[in-house]
């Protein structure tokens, strides 16, 4: 019971959802007309959020196309480099953080 | 050897074990100026989940810029902090944000003491860690 939790509380939430998230983009397809949407605001009803088509833009410059990127939202480049940072981050500190020495 | 709660006695949970390992190699007067400096630069897990929780109204990503992530910072004021799923996830991790902030500080404190032995004659240079 202890052991399980340590393992809850020393387990990489953020490192896990950054990457998952990544690898999610990776699998959408930008093209598709109609998507399955994971956004709660789209959930509740709003049909416009500053971050709408992030995702998309975010795929499609991993496609090369970077023009429809831009047009989608222009920060997907941005995302990329502040998110890869962070991944970097978080596994540079993986042992650090969890003892001391 | 200090002990930590008497140094420190707000700190709880993996912080307070993580500083009881630094705590250890120090006699009482190192371990005083080590709290004080520490906790003039420590983050509170509980300002990091109310700046989080702001980002329900709008200002997302407070807490990261505090934490000094400046990049994903404006990223989530530009995005509503990543359409509210960011703001979510970092209201479930906030603790291990400001924990990872905090030990962060302690390595940096710990440099530093080391680096002014001058200032104060007998710091153990085996004690500033692995910063």
């Amino acid at each position: 019971m202890k052991r399980i939790g340590t393992l809850i509380r020393t387990f990489p939430l953020e490192l896990v959802f950054w990457i998952g998230a990544l690898i999610g983009i990776l699998l959408i397809d930008p093209y598709g007309a109609q998507h399955f949407t994971l956004c709660p605001l789209e959930n509740l009803g709003f049909h416009w959020c500053p971050g709408c088509g992030l995702g998309r833009a975010m795929s499609l410059l991993t496609k090369g196309d970077i023009a429809a990127s831009w047009s989608m939202h222009p920060l997907a480049m941005f995302a990329f480099g502040a998110i890869g940072y962070r991944i970097f981050e978080l596994i540079r500190h993986l042992k650090t953080t969890n003892h001391y020495g | 050897m200090a002990n930590v709660l008497r140094h420190l006695p707000e700190l709880e949970g993996m912080e307070l074990g993580y500083i009881q390992g630094i705590l250890k190699n120090m006699d009482d007067d190192q371990a005083n100026l080590f709290a004080q400096v520490y906790r003039a630069r420590r983050k509170d897990n509980q300002m990091v989940l109310i700046l989080c929780l702001l980002g329900f109204f709008g200002f997302a990503g407070l807490h990261r810029f505090i934490l000094g992530q400046v990049g994903l910072g404006i990223l989530y004021i530009f995005t509503l902090g990543l359409c509210f799923i960011g703001t979510i996830v970092d209201l479930v991790n906030y603790k291990s944000l400001a924990y990872e902030f905090n030990i962060k500080v302690a390595h940096e404190t710990l440099s530093m003491m080391s680096n002014n032995s001058n200032f104060f004659p007998n710091v153990n240079p085996n004690t500033s860690g692995n910063a």
